[in-house]
């Protein structure tokens, strides 16, 4: 996944930028790649990738369809059934309330992506509305908010988010309080490093002697050109925000019960692991795989865009 | 070099400061009165919660309290805790080292398989072994530590009959204890770190194979083994820098497997000082992290030059 063919990949990036930036007119005939053509050149040259990518688009339809996809209501108790083994019926067994495990993780999937999906997108917009400005007004600003920036970043994220998630108190959106704030530097970083790099361009002088005004310098020529670049940190990003809600779940400060969320369905049923592995084994496998295939979609995505954008 | 590093510390002071006041204040900001916390259920009257207010001195106005805290941080006295009714340098002095070996330990497990796998993955690029360790690593980036941590401690004492022993022991009280309660945990951790120390140290080594100094190497008829000695020392700058990188993680870890294996360490008491805000406990815990962050990040950058000659020459 990680083979490198830079010089493949990297004029593929600039055609990938030119998607959203055209080129000036009357520059000469530079072949450009549509939207659906470097879409099929993904699909084809990042096979793992891809698999991946769908293997998103499955989980989020679980997640959506779940009420019905689920076979049984993931907290309805069946006495008869306590730590049943995975089987006819219930096809990853039961827990030690005898609520259908396969069920709880399937609504679980509605928890991590929830949080997943409004963790990284206010996190991109927050983190790309100040790594705009940092790096393109620089100075006294830049250096404030680089120390802001650094001081979250020094402390662990699961141990500041703890620190906020248990200060704000065990919810769905205090969780995503906390992770927000775990997540938005890192994306706040990045958007930096590409305004910066940006900033010198020959078109962007041109804008400003133009006459543009910063926000549209900002707005209309430096975002465009971190596309590519945000997307990658985003789906990696992904990942460790499905991680991080599980962590803070098993913890107990995450969604309280009865939500089945993934992380609290391990702690749960830690202590029925002689009796019942599979209480153990199924939510673990399920973080596993849904943070596997964000990471391997990004993965795919850095190497079709640009080895050497995103470390 | 010496001027870059007195800049990093510099800096690296300034940032602990932001973190200091911006947890200060955060802490107080949130609803939640650390006072009844610590009272619990106790029936005490709203006379006497003002009297232990403000003899915790909390009913002065933030900036006070903060420059109090520093005044006192400045003669040594960081203060006691509200739960444990002990210094909270005490309870520090107790906890960090608990934390640190188990991170020692995994930064240790992690960068010694990281390598050898790394490094056979890239000797026989595309063989089965190749792919066994692409495959794990990718596996290995995706578990959550305390997944791994709780499959272990599960597998073992099932499988194997064994647990580990449960009442922690210091590695002076008794070394064996001490190791057996550790290498569960540390092996949890280990995997993340492994894993992409794996990835980073293969796609090094095979840029090194790839190029003219090792042509030269085995042109002139040095054994296979030289060329690999010298590849793998080339591709240890891309490493340090991951476990810097990864630091933040690895010490984040700690918080949930000493959660789940008992260690009385700095992440647990983090967990509970937040729960029953113990502010001065939590502020000097956390801040402890970060001051692990940083020292640990700028030791890693100067170990570059000691890895890497030419960067002593051209650091700025």
């Amino acid at each position: 996944m990680t083979e490198r063919s830079a010089t493949e990949t990297d004029s593929a990036a600039r055609a990938g930028g030119a998607v959203t930036e055209p080129p000036p007119s009357g520059a000469g005939e530079i072949p450009v790649e549509t939207r659906g053509q470097a879409t099929l050149r993904f699909v084809r040259t990042q096979k793992l990738g891809t698999a991946a990518g769908l293997f998103v688009v499955l989980l989020i339809l679980l997640a959506a369809f779940a009420a019905v996809v689920a076979p049984f209501d993931p907290t309805e108790q069946n006495r008869n059934a306590l730590l049943a083994a995975p089987g006819v019926g219930h096809w990853l067994g039961t827990d030690d309330l005898g609520r259908d495990l396969l069920s709880r993780i399937i609504h679980g999937a509605r928890i991590s992506l929830y949080v997943g999906t409004v963790t990284v997108v206010v996190s991109l917009s927050l983190g790309v509305l100040v790594g705009l400005v940092a790096g393109y007004i620089g100075g006294a600003v830049d250096g404030a908010l680089q120390a802001l920036i650094d001081a979250i970043l020094s402390i662990p994220p699961i141990v500041l988010a703890l620190f906020v998630a248990s200060l704000l108190g065990p919810s769905i959106s205090n969780v995503i309080v906390a992770l927000t704030i775990v997540t938005a530097p890192r994306f706040a970083r990045v958007a930096r490093g590409e305004m910066q790099r940006v900033k010198s361009e020959d078109y962007i002088e041109a804008a400003v002697v133009l006459g543009a005004s910063r926000a549209r310098v900002m707005l209309r020529h430096g975002l465009p050109n971190m596309v590519p670049a945000l997307t990658v940190v985003a789906s990696l990003g992904f990942g460790n925000v499905i991680i991080a809600e599980a962590a803070l779940s098993f913890l107990g400060i995450g969604p309280p019960p009865p939500q089945p969320s993934w992380g609290l369905m391990l702690s749960q049923g830690m202590m029925y692991f002689e009796l019942a592995p599979w209480i153990v084994i199924f939510p673990g496998v399920a973080i596993s795989l849904a943070v596997l295939s964000f990471n391997l979609f990004g993965d795919a995505l850095r190497d079709f865009l640009d080895p050497k954008l995103v470390r | 070099m010496p001027r870059m590093i007195a800049r990093r510390v510099l800096y690296g002071f300034l940032i602990l400061n932001v973190m200091t006041v911006a947890l200060f204040v955060l802490v107080r900001m949130v609803p939640g009165d650390p006072v009844r916390a610590q009272l619990a259920d106790a029936a005490v009257s709203e006379e006497q919660l003002a009297e232990l207010t403000a003899e915790l001195g909390l009913d002065a106005p933030i900036a006070v309290q903060l420059g109090r805290w520093y005044a006192d941080a400045a003669r040594g006295d960081l203060g006691e805790s509200y739960a444990l009714g002990r210094p909270v340098t005490e309870v520090i002095a107790e906890r960090l080292p608990v934390t640190l070996e188990l991170t020692v330990m995994a930064v240790l497990l992690g960068v010694v398989v990281g390598l050898a796998a790394g490094a056979v993955s890239a000797a026989r690029r595309g063989s089965w072994i190749d792919n066994i360790v692409r495959v794990g690593a990718a596996l290995g980036l995706s578990m959550p530590n305390f997944w791994i941590g709780l499959l272990l401690i599960s597998f073992v004492s099932v499988v194997l009959g064994w647990l580990p022993p449960l009442s922690y022991r210091g590695p002076t009280e008794d070394l064996g204890t001490n190791l057996a309660q550790l290498v569960l945990p540390a092996i949890a951790l280990a995997v993340g770190l492994s894993a992409s120390i794996a990835r980073m140290s293969r796609s090094a080594m095979l840029d090194v194979l790839g190029s003219d100094f090792v042509r030269t190497l085995r042109a002139k008829g040095s054994s296979e083994f030289t060329v690999f000695r010298h590849a793998l020392r080339n591709s240890l700058i891309p490493v340090l820098t991951l476990v810097g990188v990864q630091l933040g993680a690895l010490l984040g870890g700690t918080v949930i497997l000493e959660q789940i294996f008992a260690l009385p360490g700095l992440g647990r008491t983090v967990f509970e000082a937040v729960g029953n805000r113990d502010y001065p406990l939590l502020q000097v815990s956390v801040l402890l992290f970060g001051f692990l962050f940083i020292t640990i990040n700028l030791l890693v950058d100067i170990s570059y030059g000691v890895v890497n000659p030419r960067m002593r020459a051209t650091s700025r």
